[in-house]
């Protein structure tokens, strides 16, 4: 191993980490230079999140070395992460803001008006519009990408030389993202780093220098400079392609009997017969509006949805549940299990509304029971919490509550989200089986390489959320999704 | 220089409006106003106290206005500050607690207004009030006391049992003594006392219960307040015991008075609710118009037995306790 | 033996179905929060016999039915609230308010069931407002039931100025203490039935489930198809109803109506939802549970008056149960 090179402010090594029996981390490296922008690149699962939170501290890692600054122990302000989920205190001051964490004792006297000078200078070094304007201004008050800089004050302001940038441009316009980049460049040219982590391909071509790309836990590309990358080969190096393609070639499935849905909307009109596949590719804006008109948690009504030919519009999701839509989400958590009921109600929650039945009955017991055995669902006792299951099972569980009655309509929100690669191709399976007994799937993924395998044809949505193109069987590639998306992967 | 200038504004506008204040209270003085300041409206005693000082107030000729201090202190001396910025001549307090009194003696010497206390009194060692017109607890619970023992002994027993008011308030730790010396002198055995919470029938429905299981060769119960006589009433009548356990209450209510009538309680020690507001008014007047007034007028509970509830006599003592409008005397 | 769907099975040799286990034992298991406490109900009987005697006497047991009664009733309605992670603070106030509007009706001469009906047209009004401003003006439930809590507790003095009232219908009381089934007392049979109708609703009919899904995860309820305002509109009116029923029982029993009566009542009725297992995130918990809280409460009130423990203690006793019956499903659940 060579010595740490002092250009590097931040310099981890051979990281290792694993949750249970899942290893996540394998190895991965990631060296980033005083000053510079730094992309990672990687697929879902590919241990980005983890190596992120390992190196802001939130994790502790199995294995490998960090250095920052040179030095092992490193002061914990150095690196500072402007959180996806901005962490600011709402009701207090932009200037209270930047200034308040900085208190490490509680009972310290705070000197406003000093503070206030120097959260001034913090912000003032970003933006001095907002530095002059809103600085006594409730968080609340201002908008999302003005907290984001506010948040990258107080980074600042705690003597941050690393900034760490999840997905910063996730809910800003173009314009934004713009202001955005060159206030990372104006700081770059300053000595201060950034990290960055996005999905969008043209930003990081437009804002980054060098790039690092992770691959199941291990860096498959160490810091070469994106001039030197196309963007087939980046596409290439995230893929999981090897480990997915394996086993099942594309092959059309065919239906014999089911409904046909039309969707139409702006810049779109699809027919699906029976047991087609129809791919979401792009940022969430558009395809979550599409989801949710289809499954009648908020209406859009640009689109228009229709079931063998006659017009559907469901102001509530029993509504469409009752004409035969299921629908299964991947954030498990928020929108699928219930936690506190056993595995048996889970899986029967939908048929009971499907049939619209008043009794719980005992023929349920039955029903789960084969539900559970289709899709080889380990459980201890069907009377058990769904919170003994692993995150895949659950998974698992939640498609099962659509083995009973087939959907006509089987809408599916990036379903495999954190589920480890072998239980993603048995989901994949479940889904193949239902689409050959009928149902037509709609599907919304950021994995472009599970699209590429399973859809018949993808609608992909741009940035902005709107309808950028169609493609159809013949020309499905990940990079055809990537130029269509602006994301890569 | 701004702040100074706001501070002179909003003082010349506090004058302005104390100057206001104080000559709309000369212009109305001929006609002296009195302020009942009730600890708690919701208890219905203290409504009858304010009926008997309103219907006195009106028989001098004073005007009236009644408040609710929620059983609060601070809300007491909001009260009286109130009243005293409304421009009232004299009040009447049913004071949240005996302790309570000392900073609103200390405010209302200040300002020269006499006050009669009703029900509660002033902390002891106070001396600046006008009058305090209370009932005689301690010689009422020795009446009560040598009543209920006598019921017991007629019943063929000794053992009596209490249900008591919160024993921290001093009316109730006053008619315990005056009971409990009773009981020795008389030969009683006062087997338990249960202190309610609520004050609510129910709940002394579930005390009595609870004791006449405990203890089922009891007598006798002691009731301290209303409420505990109907809830024992409740039992006797529920286990069919109905005279063969004897039971007498203070306070006096529309509901016991039915009760003695009907011979399901046998005795009543009336605390004279409307008669302690017609007194504390009588002797505020008193002060403001230069007359004789008594300092601490403990007023008898009489006792009303389901005997003599007809008599004249006893008549009469029921209109001291509560209005005609709570119900039948 | 069901087919597996091709290419789901990694590891089909070590997969096995879930067994399920007889009905007893999932009774057992199901129902362990409940026998806990029926458990302790009978040690805490045992233990205050060692004072009093007559603690098991067949009056005794029958005063703490009778006297545990109408909180039993009042929690049951409480605790479909919580099974849906809402809070109802309206009840005590619905109850004293109802004692009240009941008093009035049936002094002044309305014939008691028509009285009845009227007293509980109050319920269903007060849960029908608070299920109306949580449901479909989205307000939270603990503000909502705060204000009719306040509103109630107010109109209940209004109504007759504060005076209390002694109902004297000899019909009327046998509501609570008449015998519909000979040899039953009907606030016993009343008790039976709406526990023993609610758990079968919970456990066996959609409705219930739906309460505990709600209650459970409101979000994936509704994406569910779950009709997740109705349910909780229900609730909120099916509580009111609950605690105007337990007045009247309460009313019949005492033959006195007073402005204050359900004062205590609320903050009991949800310690008898907690004590018999409901969590008030919602998702948990039974009817029968909620009727062991209700009938332990009542039971320590007894036992420390029986035993002749200042009745202020009372409070801290409850308090102390509650925190062990807690620490007792904690433990319990950590290792299931």
């Amino acid at each position: 191993m060579s010595a740490s090179s002092p250009d590097f402010i931040l310099e981890a090594v051979d990281i290792e980490k694993s949750f249970g029996a899942t290893s996540v981390l394998r190895r991965a490296d990631l060296r980033i230079a005083r000053g510079e922008i730094h992309a990672l690149l990687g697929g879902n699962g590919a241990g980005k999140s983890t190596l992120i939170r390992i190196l802001c501290g939130l994790l502790r890692r199995d294995g490998g070395t960090l250095r920052v600054d040179g030095q092992e122990e490193a002061s914990p302000n150095a690196i500072a992460v402007v959180f996806q989920e901005l962490a600011l205190l709402p009701h207090m001051t932009v200037a209270e803001n930047i200034y308040l964490p900085h208190r490490h004792r509680g009972l310290e006297r705070v000197r406003a008006a000093e503070r206030r000078e120097e959260a001034r200078a913090a912000l003032a070094q970003i933006d001095e519009t907002l530095a002059r304007e809103a600085l006594d201004t409730p968080v609340a008050e201002i908008d999302l990408h003005q907290r984001q800089l506010v948040e990258i004050a107080r980074a600042l302001s705690s003597g941050a030389r690393l900034l760490l940038l999840d997905e910063p441009t996730a809910n800003l316009t173009f314009a934004e993202s713009e202001r955005l980049f060159s206030i990372l460049r104006r700081l770059a040219s300053r000595g201060i780093a950034t990290l960055i982590v996005s999905h969008r391909m043209n930003e990081i071509r437009a804002v980054a220098d060098v790039c690092t790309i992770l691959r199941d836990g291990r860096t498959v590309v160490n810091r070469q400079p994106l001039t030197e990358l196309s963007d087939a080969a980046i596409v290439e190096a995230m893929g999981q392609k090897g480990a997915m393609r394996a086993e099942t070639a594309h092959a059309a499935i065919r239906a014999t009997a089911g409904t046909t849905v039309s969707i139409e909307g702006p810049g779109l009109s699809v027919t699906l017969p029976p047991g087609s596949v129809l791919g979401l590719a792009g940022a969430p804006g558009g395809p979550s509006r599409l989801i949710d008109t289809l499954i009648g948690a908020n209406t859009d009504l640009h689109w228009r949805i229709a079931m063998d030919g006659a017009l559907r519009h469901f102001a509530v999701p029993a509504e469409a549940v009752r004409q035969g839509v299921g629908y299964v989400s991947g954030d498990r958590a928020e929108k699928g299990l219930l936690v506190t009921l056993p595995i048996l109600d889970n899986v029967v929650a939908a048929a009971r509304i499907a049939g619209r039945r008043w009794f719980a009955g005992r023929r349920e017991a039955r029903v789960t029971q084969d539900a559970l055995e289709r899709l080889a669902i380990k459980a201890g006792s069907i009377d058990d919490s769904p919170l003994t299951l692993s995150g895949g099972t659950q998974q698992k569980l939640l498609l099962a509550r659509w083995l009973e009655r087939i959907p006509r309509l089987l809408v599916l929100e990036e379903p495999t989200r954190g589920v480890d690669i072998g239980t993603k191709r048995e989901i994949y399976a479940i889904i193949r089986d239902m689409a050959a007994r009928g149902a037509v799937v709609v599907w919304w993924s950021t994995e472009f390489s599970e699209l590429t395998e399973i859809c018949d044809r993808i609608v992909a949505f741009d940035l902005r959320g709107t309808v950028s193109g169609v493609i159809e069987a013949g020309n499905i590639s990940e990079v055809a999704l990537a130029r269509a998306t602006g994301m890569a992967a | 220089m701004s702040r100074m200038k706001t501070l002179g504004l909003v003082a010349a506008a506090a004058l302005a409006l104390g100057a206001a204040t104080a000559s709309s209270g000369t212009a109305e003085a001929k006609k002296l106003t009195v302020a009942y300041i009730a600890p708690s409206l919701d208890i219905s005693y203290w409504q009858w106290v304010a009926y008997g000082a309103k219907t006195k107030a009106a028989e001098l000729g004073m005007d009236y206005i009644e408040m609710d201090s929620h059983n609060s202190p601070v809300d007491q001396m909001t009260n009286v500050r109130t009243a005293i910025t409304r421009g009232v001549d004299a009040i009447v307090m049913g004071p949240v607690s005996s302790t309570s009194t000392p900073p609103v003696l200390r405010l209302l010497k200040e300002k020269n207004i006499p006050i009669a206390f009703t029900g509660i009194g002033p902390q002891p060692g106070e001396t600046d009030y006008t009058s305090a017109v209370t009932a005689n607890n301690y010689e009422a619970g020795k009446a009560e006391g040598s009543f209920v023992c006598a019921l017991a002994k007629e019943r063929g027993g000794s053992q009596v049992g209490m249900l008591s008011l919160p024993q921290d308030r001093e009316n109730a730790q006053k008619y315990l003594k005056g009971a409990k010396e009773s009981f020795a002198a008389d030969g009683c055995e006062l087997v338990q006392v249960l202190q309610t919470k609520g004050l609510t029938v129910r709940e002394a429905v579930d005390q009595a219960n609870d004791l006449l299981t405990a203890h089922p060769d009891v007598k006798a119960i002691y009731g301290m307040y209303d409420e505990a006589a109907t809830g024992a009433a409740k039992v006797l009548q529920t286990r069919g015991l109905v005279g063969k356990i004897g039971v007498a209450t203070a306070d006096g209510s529309p509901t016991t008075v039915k009760l003695l009538r009907d011979g399901v309680i046998q005795g009543l020690f009336l605390q004279e609710a409307g008669g302690q507001g017609i007194e504390a008014v009588q002797q505020v007047h008193n002060a403001l118009t230069g007359a004789a007034v008594t300092k601490d007028l403990p007023l008898a509970e009489p006792l009303v037995t389901s005997k003599d509830i007809d008599s004249a006599a006893a008549q009469a003592k029921l209109k001291r306790v509560y209005p005609p409008a709570a119900g039948l005397y | 033996m069901t087919d597996t769907i091709a290419g789901a099975h990694r590891d089909a040799d070590s997969y096995h179905a879930p067994r399920r286990a007889s009905l007893g034992v999932r009774l057992l298991r199901s129902y362990r929060t409940e026998i806990a406490i029926a458990v302790a109900i009978i040690l805490i009987e045992l233990v205050v016999s060692l004072w009093s005697p007559q603690a098991l006497s067949y009056g005794n047991i029958a005063n703490i039915a009778q006297a545990s009664a109408p909180l039993i009733l009042m929690s049951l309605g409480v605790f479909l609230v919580i099974a849906t992670s809402g809070i109802d603070l309206s009840v005590g106030s619905t109850f004293s308010l109802t004692g009240m509007i009941a008093g009035l009706a049936l002094s002044g001469g309305m014939a008691w069931p028509l009285a009845c009906f009227v007293a509980l047209g109050v319920g269903l009004v007060v849960g029908a407002i608070n299920g109306g401003l949580v449901t479909f003006v989205g307000l939270a439930p603990f503000v909502v039931t705060l204000i009719t809590f306040a509103v109630g507790g107010s109109l209940a003095f209004v109504v007759t100025d504060g005076h209390s009232i002694a109902i004297l219908d000899p019909d009327f009381w046998r509501l609570n203490g008449g015998e519909l089934v000979p040899g039953l007392a009907n606030y016993v049979l009343f008790c039976i039935v709406a526990v023993a109708a609610l758990e079968f609703a919970l456990r066996k009919l959609v409705l219930g489930r739906w309460i505990y899904a709600i209650g459970s995860n409101d979000k994936a309820a509704r994406l569910l198809g779950i009709p997740v305002w109705a349910v909780r509109f229900g609730v909120y009116a099916a509580s009111g109803l609950f605690a105007s029923f337990a007045s009247l029982i309460s009313l019949s029993y005492i033959s006195n109506s007073e402005a204050t009566s359900g004062a205590n009542m609320m903050l009991q009725a949800i310690a008898a939802c907690v004590i018999g297992g409901a969590s008030l995130f919602g998702g948990t918990g039974s009817a029968i549970g909620a009727m062991l809280g209700a009938v332990m409460i009542t039971v320590i009130q007894n036992g420390v008056n029986l035993i002749g423990i200042n009745s202020f203690w009372q409070g801290s006793v409850t308090g102390l149960v509650i925190l062990i019956a807690v620490l007792i499903d904690r433990l319990t659940k950590m290792r299931a």
